[in-house]
């Protein structure tokens, strides 16, 4: 399969500094509008007040509550949801060597999302609050776990039968969310909470959260990054990636268990926000080439000011009311993709 | 002829020894003792399915033998680190069609990954070779053009200088002239050759009967999975032997530098 779309390449610190600048913008925004409207000057005090050593003077405790408490944490939570999800779908690409591969399509992401809904349906959310996300991570690397046993023979696990297991565990574990979340229809204030977290989105979310995707994002970054060469070898098929000397089941499991646990600490924190890590690696292998030490780290900067993006539109939109995060990036995302899918075959028409 | 390949050590023997793969119940390959010479051309001929590949797949060590050994220098190649191996014997599987819009640069750097370094990649010093490899295989010139464009004889250039980028003393490519037309066929065989006159070793696998007569220094003949003659062109490439292996009348033309053939099917 030749993708070519005919874009010229962008310089990668040109790209980045781009990128940089586009996400302190929407960070930026998404801290000084709101619902409440501030003085910009208080709001330049809070952010000082804790992040700037030293003296402060004193800020009024109700718009240090707005700022530091709710929009901060909401923001750099959307960033690093965006960076996740982004870096793992460039992973999944490269591994499956498809353009069109997604984080989840292991199974990951349904795995993730019914491991939470468990805990909701059950109650174990509401006894206490690491219940959802810590069943989401569970979730994931348990399908994951299950998807490598079933395409594993003699220690070979290839990558095609990897990904028809994937989708068929995909299509059951949907299965099983439907049935939790049918049987939990009578519990109000659960399904209210599955379906909120089905559409996904980072409202509400304080610090916590943050601090609970953090190790997981830092384990699948550094794994990542371990692995970044090992997989341009393998774009170029398995024969040749072994005959240059890559370990190829060892960088496989490294790929797959550093984009499961980026998806699960993603999703469990988020739930389910689409499209970001399908179409930004699509779009930036695009600009920047296939490269994954410059791919890597591009996606993970689009996906954070991407999704740091919607969720200023998830908020505005609609205002006061809020519009599902998952719903926006569907909305951009899915009508970009469509746009490629028939660029592509357009491409494949001509070169027959 | 350049720096590049002034610098080639000499090749080291190759050799397999009772070399054997079975895959799914069926022995590709089975009993093979074949040397690779050091600096020299080897061609690999034979019929479909008489496992021509297998044989560079079990060469390259990308295979691992059901039975039997593969020696390089004398050391088992399987218990070599597979990134040590990289950087002795470099592989080109058949067709390869690359789907990713690397530039050539980018491809050929593929190359280097035996030798660098996991955490600071790609050194300057390798950034100079990889130059001296496109200038060597005669594609500088297309150094930022994206693989997916090239024309068939471009790409097989531009795979001859990532097996140099490996700086590997023995090239082992798999029906490199398939998809090229008479003249780019006759180019890359050119360039093989000289490869070969630089000090490593290189085995192709061929089709071309006469185009393995002229420009091999051995010949490899495969049929059934075993191999079935071994040695100079002139000595192994008889009328009644290709007429056994190949299933055609060859009828050698007279006056000819090397031995051409003129075929016929069996009546």
């Amino acid at each position: 399969m030749t993708i070519t779309l005919g874009v010229r390449r962008v310089g990668f610190w040109w790209y980045m500094a781009a990128g940089a600048a586009l996400l302190v913008t929407f960070a930026a925004v998404g801290l000084f509008r709101g619902s409440v409207s501030l003085d910009p000057a208080d709001v330049i005090a809070v952010l000082a007040r804790h992040l700037l050593p030293g003296e402060h003077g004193p800020v009024d405790p109700r718009v240090d509550t707005i700022v530091w408490s709710l929009r901060a944490p909401r923001v750099v939570l959307a960033a690093m949801v965006g960076g996740c999800l982004a870096l793992a779908g460039a992973q999944m690409q490269g591994l499956f060597r498809n353009p069109l591969a997604s984080p989840g399509i292991v199974g990951t992401s349904t795995g993730a999302a019914v491991g939470a809904v468990f805990a909701l349906t059950f109650g174990l959310a509401g006894a206490f609050l690491l219940a959802a996300p810590l069943f989401a991570v569970g979730g994931a690397l348990l399908s994951l776990l299950i998807v490598t046993r079933i395409a594993t023979r003699d220690g070979y696990t290839p990558v095609t039968t990897l990904l028809l297991a994937g989708v068929a565990l995909n299509a059951l574990l949907g299965a099983v969310n439907s049935w939790l979340i049918a049987r939990s229809w009578e519990q109000y204030e659960a399904a209210r909470q599955i379906a909120y977290w089905m559409m996904g989105g980072v409202t509400d979310r304080d610090w916590r959260y943050v601090g609970m995707l953090l190790p997981g994002m830092i384990v699948g970054c550094v794994v990542a990054a371990w692995f970044a060469r090992d997989l341009d070898l393998l774009l170029e098929g398995e024969e040749v990636a072994a005959s240059l000397g890559v370990d190829i089941e060892r960088t496989k499991r490294a790929v797959l268990w550093s984009a499961a646990i980026l998806t699960g600490s993603a999703v469990a924190v988020s739930g389910v926000v689409g499209f970001v890590g399908l179409v930004v690696p699509h779009l930036v292998r695009l600009l920047l080439g296939p490269v994954h030490r410059r791919l890597l780290p591009a996606a993970f900067l689009t996906g954070a000011w991407f999704v740091v993006g919607a969720d200023l539109l998830a908020r505005t939109l609609a205002a006061p009311k809020e519009v599902h995060l998952g719903v926006v990036t569907a909305f951009v995302g899915a009508p970009f993709f469509l746009y490629l899918l028939l660029r592509h075959e357009k491409e494949v028409a001509v070169s027959r | 002829m350049t720096a590049a390949s002034g610098s080639a050590r000499r090749a080291p023997r190759l050799e397999l020894v009772g070399g054997g793969v079975e895959r799914r119940g069926r022995w590709l390959l089975r009993g093979v003792d074949l040397v690779i010479e050091p600096s020299m051309l080897t061609s690999v001929v034979g019929p479909n399915g008489a496992g021509k590949s297998s044989l560079l797949r079990l060469l390259s060590g990308t295979w691992r033998l059901t039975e039997g050994q593969v020696l390089l220098g004398g050391f088992d190649l399987a218990a070599l680190p597979r990134r040590q191996a990289a950087r002795r014997v470099a592989y080109v599987p058949q067709s390869v069609r690359p789907a990713f819009e690397f530039t050539v640069r980018e491809f050929v750097t593929l190359g280097r990954y035996p030798h660098e370094s996991r955490l600071f990649g790609t050194r300057s010093a390798d950034r100079g070779w990889i130059d001296r490899c496109l200038d060597d295989t005669d594609v500088l010139a297309l150094a930022d053009r994206r693989v997916t464009t090239l024309s068939g004889g471009e790409l097989q250039r531009v795979l001859m200088a990532r097996c140099l980028a490996t700086e590997a003393e023995v090239l082992l490519l798999d029906e490199p002239t398939s998809n090229l037309d008479l003249a780019h066929g006759l180019d890359l065989l050119g360039l093989a050759r000289r490869l070969a006159g630089d000090g490593r070793s290189v085995v192709l696998v061929l089709h071309d009967l006469n185009a393995a007569a002229r420009f091999s220094d051995r010949v490899a003949v495969l049929d059934g999975g075993h191999l079935v003659a071994e040695g100079p062109p002139s000595e192994v490439l008889a009328p009644e032997l290709v007429r056994r292996v190949f299933r055609v009348e060859a009828v050698a033309l007279p006056g000819a530098a090397s031995t051409v053939f003129d075929f016929e099917a069996l009546g």
